[in-house]
């Protein structure tokens, strides 16, 4: 019995010498890439990479990443292949739509901050989305709101926006841009307040301004109504 | 996608009349992507992020000291758009027309409006 632990114990460390031996510089790293737009792409950046570096590609996670940037994972020996060879050769591998693809570094930039001359027109042509007035809802009786509000999206806005308040309405497939899923603003607090109520008055795109056509009263029973339209398929 | 951003060029109508309503076209070569790709998930086409988000955000237009019009464009907007409107030819001033795109950076393109006699 004696013998078999000491063989075993023996063994195991030996089996541990070996593998450290052999997987000294064996490292893992992640990479976020740029750049794949067609359905061939991931084959062909995972096969080009494997070409031209002794590199082993694990996996190309495209979904359910943290960032939202498909996230590439290889295993490669440190003491052969660095992390900033990878990146170059990653940059000069092409796409077979005749594009490169690239290492992304720093966050994703949709839209950079306003400069000073958009805000500066923005003051001067008036009402615009991005101003919109810091307003307070005046209705108290927030049930009874809600019940007229109903009536009126029903009479007026479920046109386009759907009875359910889904985008889908009969007559909005005709339009240049979707009516807005109401579900958006389900529960929101008084910050949405100044917004709803500017858009609802002056409108935007196909929607009409309905401030020439619904009293102030009315607006506001509208917001509190649509505050309280819930997405059917929660 | 990776094409080059051109200087955004202008064109107005030679003979212009005092009061005469004109047309302006300007052309930017700019490209515009939602950012978006269909990738094959070897089980199923999925939508990812491919690339940085890429479109023209604002284009403002001056006659003389004087901001006359906002266009707001977002990332449905086409690859290098051609916009077309028209003015009314009220003073001798330059047309002067500027595009910021979504990471801020800006363009400007301008042409003297002469009345003629």
């Amino acid at each position: 019995m004696k013998k078999v632990l000491s063989f075993l114990i023996l063994s195991f460390f030996f089996f541990y010498a070996v593998s450290n031996a052999v997987f000294a510089g064996t490292v893992e790293e992640e990479f976020k890439i740029e750049g794949l737009i067609s359905p061939a792409s991931p084959k062909a950046l995972k096969s080009a990479l494997e070409k031209k570096l002794e590199v082993k590609v694990i996996d190309l996670n495209l979904k359910s990443t943290k960032t939202g940037w498909p996230v590439l994972r290889v295993q490669f020996d440190s003491m052969v292949v660095s992390k900033e060879n990878i990146e170059k050769v990653i940059g000069e591998i092409e796409d077979p739509a005749g594009h490169k693809f690239k290492v992304h570094h720093g966050p994703l930039l949709a839209n950079a901050p306003i400069l000073d001359e958009e805000q500066k027109a923005i003051a001067i042509l008036g009402d615009t989305a991005e101003v919109f007035p810091n307003m307070k809802n005046p209705i108290t009786d927030k049930v009874a709101s809600v019940s007229r509000g109903e009536k009126l999206f029903v009479d007026n806005c479920a046109k386009c926006h759907g009875l359910s308040g889904n985008g889908y309405g009969t007559v909005a497939h005709g339009f240049t841009t979707w009516p807005r899923q109401l579900w958006a603003w389900n529960n929101t607090g008084p910050e949405t307040d100044g917004y709803l109520f500017w858009f609802i008055t002056n409108g935007r795109s196909d929607m009409p301004p309905w401030g020439l056509i619904l009293s102030e009263y009315n607006r506001w029973d509208l917001i509190n109504y649509i505050k309280t339209i819930k997405n059917p398929g929660e | 996608m990776a094409k080059k951003i051109r200087d955004p060029r202008l064109r107005i109508t030679r003979r212009i009349k005092k009061d005469q309503v004109f047309k302006v076209k300007v052309k930017f070569d700019h490209p515009s992507f939602t950012g978006l790709g269909i990738v094959d998930d070897e089980t199923n086409p999925i939508f990812n992020r491919a690339i940085p988000v890429s479109f023209i955000r604002n284009m403002f237009v001056y006659y003389g000291d004087q901001l006359v019009s906002r266009f707001r464009m977002s990332s449905a907007i086409a690859d290098d758009p051609l916009f077309t409107f028209k003015l009314k030819a009220v003073q001798e001033a330059p047309v002067k027309v500027v595009f910021v795109d979504n990471q801020g950076e800006k363009w400007e393109v301008s042409k003297k409006i002469k009345f003629y006699t």
